[in-house]
């Protein structure tokens, strides 16, 4: 299976092939090692639909040539 | 049978568009700078690495004083696009978005329920945008980078166009920020209109007679 996952703080894009038991985390984390990022501090959506980390490709309704979206999850303090 | 982990088989980088900046007949400094920044402002030559639109800039300020009475931070992210002028390139924040927060005087992040309410927020800006940075408040403590959010600045916005917006609605404060060779500094900004946003936008206005002139 193959998608695009698009990062939403620089634009940029990569392709990922991927087996439908691996899992969001799995995702996650070849994602933002890619952009050499802490894959704790990003959430990953399909649509309006924040995906959980544990579960499957197919557990999280993914599907061929999907495009997922990383997005950062940050914190303030004062 | 040994599981395969996902593979990255390409990558693009974001086109940088090139557009001239804003121009400076359609800048102002934000109101709330600090007497020290706005002089910054007076001194820069127009060309600034960040322009905010009005249209955000009311966002962020009449959300963090939607909470001031309460004391309580608020958070977003800035929605832009990066642009190249002069063979530099610049930020323009077109819009912010923001969801449900779990937030305290001295603390904020997006609640953990919030997220499908914050991707509508990101849909509803209409254009293909960028995250160039976010915007947090700190009612009352003053305009400054604590560690908490320096951390989140290295671990999510390290780019160079990548900013900080911190406001104060207590103390009327604003400021951005940015990490430039690991250190904290803080970054010049204008807030633009575009044209249309001029109530008066492709119409005729007739200038009013004085009473005293009829």
């Amino acid at each position: 299976m193959k998608l695009k996952i698009r990062n939403a703080e620089t634009g940029g894009t990569v392709d990922m092939e991927l087996e439908a038991d691996n899992t969001v985390q799995e995702i996650i984390e070849g994602a933002a090692s890619f952009w050499n990022k802490e894959e704790g501090a990003y959430v990953i959506r399909k649509g309006k639909k924040l995906l959980r980390g544990q579960q499957t490709v197919t557990e999280a309704g993914i599907s061929d040539n999907d495009e997922l979206e990383l997005i950062p999850d940050p914190e303030g303090g004062a | 049978m040994i599981r395969r982990k996902p593979i990255i088989t390409a990558s693009t980088d974001l086109a940088v568009e090139k557009r001239p900046r804003p121009p400076k007949e359609r800048c102002r400094p934000h109101k709330w700078l600090s007497e020290e920044s706005m002089r910054s402002y007076a001194e820069s030559d127009g060309a600034f690495e960040l322009y905010i639109s009005k249209t955000a800039e009311e966002r962020i300020r009449n959300h963090a004083l939607s909470k001031k009475d309460d004391v309580v931070e608020v958070m977003g992210f800035l929605l832009g696009s990066i642009y190249e002028d002069g063979g530099k390139t610049y930020a323009l924040v077109r819009d912010v978005a923001t969801t449900d927060l779990d937030a305290t005087s001295v603390s904020v992040k997006f609640d953990r329920e919030g997220f499908e309410r914050l991707f509508e927020s990101m849909d509803d800006s209409c254009f293909n945008y960028v995250i160039v940075g976010w915007y947090h408040s700190h009612p009352g403590h003053g305009c400054f980078l604590s560690q908490v959010d320096v951390d989140t600045q290295t671990k999510m916005f390290s780019g160079p166009y990548h900013s900080a917006l911190v406001i104060d609605p207590v103390n009327v404060e604003i400021a951005v920020f940015r990490l430039k060779e690991g250190s904290v500094e803080e970054r010049p900004f204008a807030i633009y209109w575009d044209e249309y946003q001029n109530p008066y936008y492709g119409e005729t206005v007739m200038a009013r007679k004085k009473r005293s002139e009829q």
